[in-house]
């Protein structure tokens, strides 16, 4: 029964950290048609600046977590207007797949220039709130990951209110889902993009202080949120918002249920072979359409 | 008001458009008709912004618009309706209209125009929680025209409004097409149908092969002959 409301707690805490993580990559993804992949450099990107407010400057890690998500949301809009911008309506070149080498490009370089800054080496970064809450006997969780799944879930929800609700949520939302239509309402595309891509980066920037604690902050750190991103986007179905978030939970369940009932070394294979049936029965993903080019 | 000169549009190498020039007057109802696959909706992409203009200018409101984007063109009033199948399909009927009066200006009149609307078409206000993807063809159609509606247009143009309907449906929209034509609305109809754009229009072109054969101002003088041989190739 521990061992249960265990796993329970656990799926809930790592479904919505990757849903914070990957919910932007497939935004990008919707409007785009761009699969991002500096999204999980954006991770880092959010756990380095935080470490230097905190550890460097001595700032409060909370002041330290907004700017962070400034600074990964700033970067994100600059490799759009650097390596994804000029791509667009370019004849004689595939857009997608330029694209998505150009933000492979974009990792790479902010990875080595953080190497570069910052060495290599594994650093400290202080838990938020220092702490465990006990559930019942025997079953207890950081006040951390309390944390974390709170700030996540806000995270997400203000995204869903913003993308139904305000002017240029509504925006991004209509560019994804039909860019001539998107076009002839007034809406400017570009403008939409690049909030798209800040959006997608501050929310990375943001699980980056959110995992500081846990795997501590180093140039590679994003390396494996980038892959679980991808599984989850690709389970979900690329492009789909909903989907993402219960592909999230659906992969932390897996990973929680495989990492206590057996043990941490499968979880990944077990993704690796979840992921393969997934894409041989439904290639699109749970909630993705089957795909279509677009001009 | 829209002014066309020798205007060639395509789609990379694939000219469509061949060299057109007309005009539309402020307050009238124009009409382009001919067969399917001849460059009348290319045109229409082609004036709105979607696609660039290979050659030729256009004026609109006295003001070049040949390079301008697509939604630049629409804070000018120039209202482009299209087919039905540009909804957009996972937004509910009423966030469609919403986003219909995406303009700053527009915006502003939005909750006033929605009532209209729904009174032009009870239809939408039906639906209008409903998801557009689940509509048919001719709610679509009416969705497309409604949402023009929302904008603050100056010019509208409106595609194929009967495109793949049932007769009876094609008649409700037509019915809604000529409220809009009376209010005194400038108008350029894009129509497959001679006989349905005959009864609406002030001037009427004829299109074939991205070109148009025949102009008359009077809808009704347009050439038997002519048309015979645009729909049927038949030459006497």
């Amino acid at each position: 029964m521990n061992l249960v409301l265990q796993t329970l707690v656990s799926t809930l805490v790592q479904g919505s950290m990757l849903a914070l993580i990957t919910i932007g990559m497939n935004l990008v993804y919707g409007t785009l048609r761009v699969l991002n992949m500096a999204q999980g450099v954006m991770v880092m990107v959010g756990g380095i600046a935080a470490w230097t407010f905190v550890a460097n400057l001595g700032w409060s890690p909370w002041l330290a977590m907004i700017l962070a998500m400034v600074i990964a949301a700033l970067l994100g809009m600059l490799s759009y207007a650097v390596g994804i911008s000029r791509l667009i309506g370019r004849a004689g070149i595939d857009f997608e797949m330029t694209a998505f080498i150009s933000t492979f490009a974009i990792a790479s370089i902010l990875q080595n220039l953080v190497q570069l800054f910052y060495g290599p080496r594994q650093k400290d970064f202080p838990a938020l709130v220092p702490g465990r809450l006990q559930i019942t006997e025997g079953v207890s969780i950081t006040w951390h990951q309390v944390l974390t799944a709170v700030i996540a879930i806000a995270a997400l929800s203000a995204l869903g209110v913003f993308l139904a609700k305000s002017r240029y949520g509504l925006a991004i939302v209509a560019v994804a889902q039909n860019l001539d239509a998107a076009r002839l309402m007034g809406i400017p595309a570009r403008r939409a993009y690049v909030l798209t891509m800040g959006l997608a980066a501050g929310l990375a920037g943001l699980a980056g202080v959110l995992l500081a604690p846990v795997y501590f902050v180093s140039p590679n750190m994003g390396d494996l949120p980038m892959l679980q991103a991808l599984i989850v986007a690709i389970f979900a179905g690329l492009g789909s918002t909903r989907g993402t978030i219960i592909a999230a939970y659906i992969i932390g369940f897996v990973q929680a249920a495989v990492s206590i009932f057996w043990t941490s070394t499968y979880a990944m294979p077990v993704l690796y072979a979840l992921i393969v049936v997934v894409l041989i029965a439904r290639p699109y993903g749970i909630a993705g359409k089957p795909q279509e080019a677009r001009l | 008001m829209l002014e066309l000169t020798d205007v060639v549009a395509g789609y990379g190498a694939n000219t469509i458009v061949q060299g057109i020039s007309f005009t539309v007057k402020q307050g009238e109802c124009s009409v382009l008709v001919g067969p399917n696959g001849h460059g009348k909706t290319t045109l229409l992409r082609a004036i709105s912004g979607l696609i660039k203009v290979t050659s030729g200018t256009i004026r609109f409101d006295g003001v070049d618009i040949t390079r301008e984007k697509a939604e630049k063109l629409v804070e000018r009033g120039l209202i482009h309706m299209p087919q039905g199948d540009l909804v957009f399909p996972d937004m509910t009927v009423e966030e469609n209209l919403i986003l219909g009066a995406f303009t700053r200006s527009a915006s502003k009149r939005a909750k006033q125009r929605i009532t209209e609307i729904y009174e032009i078409f009870p239809r939408l206000l039906e639906r209008r929680t409903q998801r557009a993807r689940t509509l048919s063809g001719g709610e679509r159609r009416m969705l497309a025209i409604g949402r023009g509606l929302m904008g603050d247009g100056k010019l509208i143009m409106i595609d194929e409004p009967s495109l793949g309907l049932a007769p009876v449906i094609v008649d409700e929209v037509y019915s809604r097409v000529r409220r809009i034509v009376d209010s005194g609305m400038t108008v350029l109809l894009v129509e497959e149908n001679v006989t349905r754009a005959q009864s609406l229009a002030d001037t009427i072109h004829l299109v074939e092969n991205g070109e148009i054969v025949r102009s008359a101002d009077d809808a009704a003088l347009l050439d038997e002959r002519a048309l015979r041989e645009t729909y049927l190739g038949v030459s006497e």
